[in-house]
């Protein structure tokens, strides 16, 4: 089989750059409407290693913004997005985990990756997450979204620097709790933009666009 | 001492002290934590996480004299 990525049709035409986002290993916890879209973009991109964690089967009601497909209802989620995944890029390189997210289970989940994405869609294991990571893998770059539902204008969602490392997107209100549908155009904004501040990252560059080069502090909008 | 507090999202109503809507200043006690500025403030009981100078902290920690600290709460949806 063509090995559908790896012929110089990249995006990125910088040798170099490409490399680095080849050779880097990404984490993905939740594979829902941000995380199925986050994995399609970031190997889009280039990144050919994702580590998938997930749980969940495919349920009709995930189809509005999930990348599933009506054949693939009733399937585990990693199976089924690691099977769309290679059909993109058929070099890619997948490691599915279909257990749930604990503070004893994500150690091991996210060893050894470059960046690690929080996609999951409640806020005490988004709260984990980040407590876990923060606390286990301080170098370890974090992404993460918050505020993502409801009809408000796409423009609201942005991507700030929450901590060392740690970078969040969303408009930090919008809570699918208070009766707030998930629309397809703005979980994949939301999406987006942590799939782009994943990139940045990997290529040394700040995810909002500071000066300063590489993760770590940056200064502005860092608390 | 004083403590930058940047309190995100829906939290920044809960400031007692004036100032732009998520960064305000306080002049607290020495040996006050981080908990006990969350109970004075009355931050409501849902999931958040505490950082301190850009890392993580537990709250049972104390704070210190120009620390700043961010609390952020993530809502559901995703």
């Amino acid at each position: 089989m063509t090995d559908t990525l790896d012929s110089g049709e990249c995006l990125i035409s910088d040798a170099e750059l490409r490399e680095r986002l080849r050779s880097s290993s990404v984490a993905i916890l939740g594979c829902g409407g941000l995380g199925s879209n986050i994995a399609a973009m970031l190997l889009r991109s280039g990144v050919r290693t994702l580590t998938l964690v997930d749980c969940d089967v495919v349920e009709p009601g995930n189809l509005n913004r999930q990348l599933f497909f009506c054949d693939q209802i009733g399937r585990d989620k990693v199976d089924a997005l690691a099977e769309t995944l290679v059909r993109i890029d058929s070099g890619a390189r997948l490691t599915l985990v279909n257990d749930r997210i604990t503070a004893e289970t994500l150690g091991a989940m996210v060893r050894g990756c470059d960046a690690i994405v929080e996609a999951v869609d409640g806020a005490e294991t988004k709260a984990l997450i980040m407590e876990v990571c923060c606390r286990e893998l301080p170098d370890v770059p974090l992404v993460c979204a918050s505020g993502l539902a409801g009809y408000d204008s796409a423009n609201t969602i942005e991507t700030v620097s929450l901590a060392r490392n740690v970078w969040v997107a969303g408009d930090f209100e919008s809570d699918v709790r208070g009766g707030l549908p998930l629309l397809a155009s703005r979980v994949m904004v939301a999406a987006a933009h942590e799939a782009h501040a994943v990139i940045r990252v990997l290529l040394g560059l700040d995810p909002l666009g500071l000066d300063t080069p590489g993760p770590g502090p940056t200064g502005q909008d860092t608390y | 001492m004083k403590v930058d507090v940047a309190l995100f999202a829906s939290l920044s109503e809960y400031h007692s002290v004036d100032g732009d809507t998520r960064t305000r200043t306080y002049d607290l006690a020495e040996g006050t934590t981080i908990a006990d500025l969350i109970s004075v403030l009355g931050l409501p009981d849902q999931p958040r996480i505490v950082f301190v100078d850009s890392r993580h902290a537990e709250e049972s920690a104390p704070l210190h004299e120009g620390q700043r600290l961010a609390i952020f709460p993530p809502v559901a949806g995703g």
